[in-house]
């Protein structure tokens, strides 16, 4: 019993969340970087419950201030393969358990 | 109309100069003909045809006057091939009709063209306009349709009326016929009108052509005169789909191009990933993990650091242990080794009191004691020697230069214990001779020294030498522009940093507050002459500041502090008045080298100058209650710690003189030359606070200690009254009692130098 309680105990001790923002892949600026990554997080925290309106707000928002048209996926699994504009690509996790990709192709 | 016809006949031949030519010549000599013979030696045409015409062999011989003889021509409108009787087989009759006798000739229309045009002056075109169509234009109401039938010669003679008009003046005594043809012509415009008017029934049969519509056209003009005239006004037709007119007008197209660019596109790129929770997760452990490594990397990296620096300073401790246990005991040898060669001195210092004195009433002496030098400043001189105040055998000593043409390049703060004479316990070599200093009492190792440069620098004798300054003004920014002639610690400032003040020849007097790492400047006061202003190169006025040569700061009121300058002056001044004196005394006639506060009563100073003498002021008064005149530059002058009547000054020749009021109010109680006076002078002089010694420097870097024999030192016995008084009352006492006799007789000038003189 001891036993299995410290187990469990150190189990817990060394399980930590993550839930900061990762950026796994981007060829953004540093300007854009830092505003994708903002808006991801905004939308995100926003709508925990919602990824369709999470990447809705982002893609507006991205879209209003980099120009059209930029494509948002926010998804807990999901595959990918795209084009898209250089320097418009962010890939990245956000809150332990999301995968968010922006980028722009118009 | 001749000349429409020649025209005509000349244009066949297409000689369009002859022409002219020709049409010029009829019209100048009126002559329808001319002679060939004329012709050919015509000299406007003689280049046109060879003189000698050629003929034909066969050809007629005519005699000459036949040739010469003049033809004349005349040209009419009747045809004269007109056969009168010619008749024609009418067939819709079946018999023979005389042809109509054409006016004009025997002509066949080829071709008709119905105008619409028709005189204005006709009795057709009044009506007309009479029915209103002439306001609307004829071309517009006019009839649609006009049966015309002319020939062609009709149609020319129709167009050129006009231009024939002026010819035809001309031409008409010639053609007599034509005139009679006009009336003609007009009745045939009429007629040929005259259809068109009256009815479009006509038409139908004029429109077949031919002679016969002709035919018919006459005799229904001769039969239809009077209908002519009663034409009815006519309306204006209303347009409809039979006689609307449509007109239309065709702008120029401009020509359309299309032009076309096509950019680049933006570069692309493909991308691809899989997002799933494993790979995020691990994703994040992976960052997670290089994050702390990161972190634990910084961390070794200060720790190294530390341990390193530990670990050599662990090796340094010891080195430094080391160093300081064989430099404690050298200087413990060094001592021992001064102790032995300077026993004598030092047991004079100790136990020596001049037995002479006790057969000297009132006169002492000096004994001179140790002398200290420090070999790299031989050649400098002393600028400022001070008793620490809290080691009593220590000094410090500040090397310059006075010598102010050749100046040295460098300086040195030293200081001496006189426990080993031999070599300065601490010197600090600077780049700018040093002209002044100051101990703080609170904190003795803490030095302020006053630079030749105008900077001010704090040494810390607790540091190692190689850290040099601890503080140090700004160069650039707030030094001072000249030489720095006073220094002097004061108050704390409210903040409870330390605050020195300095005086320096450009006229400032400046308050430094010494702050973490930095000097921070005030200006307290800019000494303000009373020489005008004087006009600089460039027209402006430059205002000139007097040069401030000393500075003391009284004993009890720290805001108070009085200024010496360069021009004698002797200024009191307050630090909360950064413009004006508090006030202002013509003490001298030199710079005045040194104001000195009595450690016993706040209200008398002594000063000293450049004009051989030393005056005691007190406060408040303009004049001094002694004056004393050495017969040398006087370079400092200091009152005794230990009595309230005691006084010495140094002067360039060397001697120091010693005064003690009590004793003796005009003459020193002793007078002794510590240098030689041709090769040394002495610059400044400080008692010892518990000592009986002296220390006084000289301007070949060299410190003499002497001591003061006991006639020179004498202490206030108690009166009997009043056994209990301490000393200090009783110097107070003293002076006070010393002061009433030079007060109480209103001070005079002069007294005193009478006396002295007298003396």
């Amino acid at each position: 019993m001891a036993e299995e309680g410290a187990a469990t105990g150190g189990a817990v001790a060394e399980k930590v969340v993550h839930t900061y923002p990762l950026i796994r892949h981007t060829d953004m600026s540093e300007e854009m970087r830092i505003e994708a990554v903002e808006l991801s997080v905004t939308a995100c925290e926003k709508f925990s419950q919602n990824n369709e309106m999470a990447a809705r707000m982002v893609k507006e928002s991205m879209d209003k201030k980099f120009g059209p048209a930029f494509h948002v996926v926010v998804g807990e699994s999901y595959g990918f393969e795209i084009t898209y504009e250089c320097t418009t690509i962010c890939y990245m996790y956000f809150g332990g358990n999301q995968a968010i990709c922006i980028w722009k192709c118009s | 109309m001749l000349k429409a016809m020649i025209k005509r006949a000349l244009k066949k031949d297409d000689e369009t100069v002859l022409i002219t030519k020709t049409l010029s010549r009829l019209e100048q000599k009126e002559t329808a003909s001319k002679s060939r013979g004329n012709l050919v030696e015509d000299e406007a045409l003689d280049w046109l045809k060879p003189r000698a015409l050629l003929k034909p062999d066969d050809q007629e011989d005519v005699p000459e006057a036949d040739l010469e003889e003049e033809v004349g021509r005349v040209l009419t409108t009747i045809n004269p091939q007109w056969v009168a009787d010619e008749v024609a087989y009418h067939y819709g009759q079946g018999r023979f009709l005389r042809k109509a006798r054409p006016t004009f000739g025997k002509a066949y229309p080829l071709y008709v063209y119905q105008g619409t045009a028709i005189r204005k002056d006709s009795e057709e075109a009044k009506a007309q306009i009479a029915a209103g169509y002439g306001m609307v234009g004829f071309d517009d109401a006019g009839p649609k349709r006009a049966k015309v039938k002319k020939s062609k010669a009709e149609e020319e003679e129709e167009e050129e009326p006009e231009p024939d008009t002026q010819p035809a003046e001309e031409a008409k005594p010639e053609e007599d016929a034509a005139d009679e043809e006009r009336p003609k012509e007009q009745v045939d415009e009429q007629e040929v009108v005259q259809p068109e008017v009256a009815d479009e029934e006509t038409e139908a049969v004029a429109d077949e052509g031919g002679e016969e519509a002709a035919t018919e056209e006459k005799e229904e003009g001769e039969a239809q005169v009077e209908e002519k005239i009663e034409i009815k006004p006519r309306v204006k037709k209303l347009a409809n789909q039979f006689n609307f007119c449509e007109r239309a007008a065709l702008t120029y197209t401009f020509p359309r191009r299309s032009v076309d660019t096509q950019t680049i596109p933006p570069p692309r790129a493909n991308y691809g990933a899989t997002g799933l929770q494993c790979i995020i997760f691990d994703y994040y452990q992976e960052d997670y993990a290089k994050k702390q490594r990161e972190k634990e990397e910084e961390k070794p990296k200060r720790l190294r650091k530390k341990a390193a620096k530990h670990a050599k300073s662990a090796q340094q401790i010891h080195d430094e242990q080391l160093a300081q246990r064989i430099r404690e005991a050298w200087t413990i040898l060094e001592r021992l080794v001064n102790q032995n060669i300077y026993d004598d001195i030092a047991q004079d210092y100790r136990y020596w009191d001049d037995p002479s004195d006790e057969f000297r009433e009132g006169m002492g002496s000096l004994l001179p004691l140790w002398k200290f030098q420090f070999e790299p400043m031989r050649n400098h001189a002393v600028c400022e020697v001070q008793w620490n105040p809290h080691y009593q055998d220590l000094f410090a000593v500040a090397y310059g230069s006075l010598d102010f043409t050749q100046q040295q390049k460098e300086g040195c703060l030293c200081l001496y214990s006189i426990k080993n004479p031999a070599f300065p316990e601490y010197s600090v070599i600077t780049d700018s001779p040093i002209i002044c200093l100051d101990v703080y009492k609170e904190t003795p190792y803490l030095v302020c020294v006053g630079r030749y440069d105008g900077n001010v620098c704090v040494y810390n004798a607790q540091l190692t030498l190689e850290s040099s300054y601890q503080y140090k003004s700004d160069s650039v920014r707030d030094k001072h522009s000249n030489i720095v002639w006073e220094i002097r610690w004061g108050a704390r400032l409210i903040d409870g940093e330390a605050s020195f003040f300095s005086i320096s020849g450009d006229g400032r007097v400046v308050q430094w507050a010494v702050m973490p790492g930095e000097l921070q400047a005030t200006t307290i006061i800019t000494l303000h002459s009373s020489v005008a202003p004087i006009p600089g190169p460039d027209g402006t006025l430059l205002t000139v500041n007097s040069c401030g040569s000393c500075i003391c700061f009284h004993p009890e009121k720290p805001d108070i502090f009085m200024v010496g300058t360069e021009d004698g002056m002797i200024h009191t001044c307050s630090l909360k008045y950064n413009r004006n004196y508090v006030r202002s005394v013509q003490g001298h006639h030199m710079p005045v080298y040194r104001i000195h506060y009595n450690y016993f009563n706040n209200s008398i100073y002594a000063s000293c100058s450049g004009d051989w003498r030393v005056k005691i002021w007190e406060d408040g008064r303009d004049e001094p209650l002694f004056m004393f005149e050495l017969g040398s530059p006087v370079g400092d002058v200091k009152w005794a710690p230990y009595s309230s009547t005691v006084f010495a000054a140094c002067t360039a020749d060397g001697k120091v003189y010693v005064y003690d009021l009590n004793v003796n109010k005009y003459r020193p109680i002793c007078v002794q030359a510590i240098v030689s006076k041709k090769t040394k002078k002495l610059t400044r002089i400080d008692f010892n606070r518990q000592l009986p010694i002296v220390v006084c420097g000289d301007t070949k870097g060299t410190c003499h200690v002497v001591k003061l024999s006991p006639n020179l030192r004498v202490m206030c016995k108690p009166p009997k009254k009043a056994q209990g008084i301490d000393q200090r009352s009783l110097q107070i006492m003293k002076l006070d009692k010393l002061l009433s006799l030079v007060r109480d007789p209103p001070f005079q000038t002069g007294v005193v130098d009478e006396k002295f003189d007298d003396d």
